[in-house]
């Protein structure tokens, strides 16, 4: 597809360079009043259908709660400043579901959608978006190939990529003194990718550790020889690059056989709930209780996070704002703000002002974060928690115990500390 | 209380500084430097004529559980407001509420419920009303000091946080840092008359010593809004970078220059407001994470809490360089400059 986008205005007038700085150290502040519009604002998201399954339901509820806070505090303020503002929600899952729902978003009115909790939705919503030319903001897929060959210009990320928990996770482990990876993977190719992405990780930016071993599991098929594998490597870590459910179930083998190996799992949204560390838990209680990747934490308590996390368990009634609501209720945080600040809501203003280099978020992690310009990735920081072997309040089940890449480090770059974790421009395939 | 404090850290500037600075020192004499300390629950008092604690006024026995935070001192000196809250932002419990403390008696003389986890808190410069922003339900709040009373309270942005109140008395700003957002309150009539935006999470703002400008920093952003407080409009924003992470503004009384404290990078930052332009960066041995800022009636000193050094630091406005450190109590957030009480 061609991208007839107009690029960000760094690049678009890149004759005008020094003209351009000179206008970012001193913003005409009245442009940013000037280009709020005065029609009502709508800002779709597809969150997943309750299946009864815990942990997919565990995803969909807290995607469905993000946008219910997300709708109450940002149609607050736009009734403030004389805007009407609103969050409509579908629920869909599936590739075709989503995309219908998408079209129905659009149709009364949305100019941004966010939404795709699986790389199967988020390919599609991606590929709709371009087609439809409506911004989409990936909400729950971290599939990397949505970030290289499959991305699509008129997509933004703001749940991590895969590259991105694997560097941290890979930087967490290594500097913690694991050295003999072993990983137990499933036979789909998305599972295959991250293997690939973290072994380059390990062999090109953590010196010191190896892999000594993987193995392939078929879904819900015999672990047996898994099993055995694991315990003939010599692993110190097991890495479970598998859809939450197949790790809890692996957990419970590797229990079972009594391997000594800390294991952890990658971190897809429904293995960064609650419902998954409590499961997780009880079917491993050993193993089951180690650390976990995530996107948000919300014990998380510094940089504004104790605000956010707590007016959040106020609106639910105790619960705890887990990932997927967090991405969810800053999408809808991004979208505003670009309707209010970047002059517009079509589709060029919505995508050249959440681009530019310029254009700071506050996503209550303690430091700015901006777009990655070649595949539209949010730079961020990623959480380490460890869950807890006895506690039973869903609160403190899990304990915060990590942030990658630390954010104090006055003196460095900001751009540069985020650009620790994910594929930089250099291994980026994605021609936006 | 406890034991009066000061460090004994001296740089080789301050004697060249004091000597070229000694009739300023003298007119120093006047002024306390108050500086609250969210984490051991208490406001470290200091003299800045000498940059020595005289005394530490406790806010809880719970340091920990109460935190204060933000604070004001009434124009005779006698009372510092101070905001004072628990480190659960959305439960409102007793401690929610701005205390008024008699400065030379240290004895509580006056509370004001303030649920919804008070920030910061403004003094009118006639000394009547107090203006707090309650974070945790995002609104501004005015109260009567006299009786005690809540005026009015308005509905602003989504986690509030700054409040301050014009030099002629008729507005109060109120900043959201979630929603970037500025409300203006008519004080005189007690309505809104104004909403409006600014640069990503607002913190503290600030209004020259005319009136005709307001500042607002933005923490994300890294920048400092100026406001035309005639129209309530944005006219510039100054760029301090992206790592700056501006919190508290200091509004030098003498001249044009505004110091805003930089957490982010350890520094203060310095610019003429005449130009809009940064002048000065004060990093050199800065205390760390510079939060609260505030300077001297005569525009000698600014100083500096500095939250994650539990540390106060003393710049010489003439060098702009640090002169001094003063050991604070833990996790110093802001910081007030008010007049000795007459006769004390």
């Amino acid at each position: 597809m061609t991208d007839t986008r107009p690029q960000p205005c760094t690049v678009r007038v890149r004759a005008l360079a020094p003209l351009l700085a000179a206008l970012c150290l001193f913003v005409p502040a009245a442009s940013l009043a000037q280009g709020i519009p005065t029609e009502p604002l709508v800002v779709g998201v597809v969150v997943p259908v309750a299946t009864g399954d815990p942990l997919a339901d565990a995803v969909a509820k807290s995607a469905a709660d993000g946008a219910v806070m997300a709708d109450d505090e940002f149609a607050f303020n736009a009734e403030m400043l004389g805007i009407d503002f609103s969050v409509i929600t579908r629920q869909a899952s599936g590739a075709d579901a989503v995309v219908a729902a998408a079209e129905e978003l659009v149709a009364e009115g949305a100019y941004v959608v966010a939404g795709g909790f699986s790389l199967e939705e988020a390919a599609a919503l991606a590929a709709w978006s371009a087609e439809a030319g409506v911004p989409y903001l990936n909400v729950g897929s971290s599939a990397d190939a949505l970030r290289q060959e499959q991305c699509q210009p008129t997509t933004l990320h703001i749940e991590p990529s895969a590259a991105m928990y694997l560097d941290s996770l890979a930087g967490w482990y290594v500097r913690s003194g694991f050295r003999d990876w072993f990983f137990v993977r499933g036979s789909d190719a998305e599972s295959s990718r991250q293997l690939q992405r973290v072994q380059r990780g390990l062999r090109e930016r953590h010196f010191g550790a190896r892999s000594v071993g993987d193995v392939a599991v078929e879904p819900g098929g015999d672990l047996g020889q898994a099993v055995d594998r694991v315990r003939r490597s010599g692993a110190d870590l097991v890495l479970l690059l598998l859809p939450a459910d197949e790790q809890l179930r692996v957990l419970a083998a590797l229990e079972e056989a009594g391997v000594q190996a800390e294991v952890t799992g990658f971190p897809y949204p429904e293995a960064q709930t609650r419902a998954f560390y409590q499961a997780s838990r009880e079917a491993a209680p050993r193993l089951g209780a180690g650390h976990r990747a995530s996107a948000w934490e919300a014990t998380l308590d510094a940089y504004g996070a104790r605000e956010l996390n707590a007016r959040f368990r106020q609106f639910f009634g105790g619960q705890p704002m887990e990932a997927p609501a967090w991405a969810v209720y800053q999408a809808v945080k991004l979208a505003y703000e670009a309707a209010f600040f970047g002059g517009g809501t079509d589709v060029e203003s919505v995508l050249t002002y959440l681009e530019a280099p310029t254009t700071v978020f506050d996503v209550w992690k303690g430091i700015g974060t901006t777009f990655r310009p070649w595949d539209g990735q949010l730079r961020q920081s990623l959480y380490l928690v460890k869950v807890s072997e006895t506690e039973t309040d869903p609160f403190t089940l899990v304990t915060l115990v990590g942030e990658l890449p630390a954010i104090y480090m006055p003196g460095t770059d900001p751009v540069e500390r985020l650009d620790q974790i994910g594929d930089l421009a250099a291994a980026s395939s994605c021609r936006r | 209380m406890r034991t009066r404090r000061a460090s004994n850290w001296r740089v080789a500037a301050v004697a060249l500084a004091t000597a070229l600075t000694a009739g300023a020192a003298l007119a120093q004499d006047a002024y306390r430097l108050y500086v609250a300390n969210e984490y051991s629950a208490d406001i470290t008092v200091i003299d800045t004529a000498t940059n020595e604690v005289i005394k530490t006024l406790t806010i809880s026995g719970r340091p920990g559980e109460v935190r204060p935070r933000g604070m004001a001192v009434s124009p005779d000196g006698r009372t510092i407001y101070v905001s004072v809250s628990d480190f659960n932002p959305q439960i409102e419990t007793p401690e929610d509420k701005i205390v008024a403390i008699d400065v030379e008696t240290s004895e509580i003389v006056g509370e004001f419920r303030a649920g919804g986890n008070p920030e910061r808190v403004a003094v009118s410069p006639d000394g009547t009303q107090i203006w707090a922003a309650l974070e945790a339900i995002a609104q501004g709040a005015g109260y009567d000091i006299a009786t005690g009373e809540q005026l009015a309270n308005f509905r602003v942005g989504v986690e509030a946080e700054g409040v301050a109140v014009s030099p002629d008395g008729k507005w109060v700003y109120i900043t959201a840092e979630a929603t970037h957002t500025v409300t203006v309150v008519d004080r005189e009539n007690l309505e809104v008359v104004k909403h409006f935006l600014v640069g990503n999470r607002p913190r503290v703002v600030e209004f020259s010593n005319d009136g005709t400008r307001a500042y607002v920093s933005a923490e994300i952003g890294g920048t400092i809004s100026v406001v035309d407080t005639s129209t309530h409009t944005v006219i510039q924003t100054i760029n301090l970078g992206l790592d700056s992470r501006p919190v508290e503004i200091a509004v030098d009384p003498t001249s044009d220059r505004i110091y805003v404290a930089g957490g982010g990078t350890s520094a203060v930052y310095v610019i003429d407001t005449s130009t809009n332009e940064i002048v000065a960066t004060i990093r050199e041995q800065m205390g760390r994470r510079p939060w609260g800022i505030a300077i001297t009636p005569d525009g000698s000193t600014v100083y500096t809490a500095d939250g994650l050094s539990d540390s106060v630091s003393v710049i010489d406005t003439e060098c702009l360089c640090v002169v001094d450190r003063i050991e604070a109590g833990r996790g110093a957030h802001s910081a007030e400059i008010g007049v000795i009480p007459d006769g004390q």
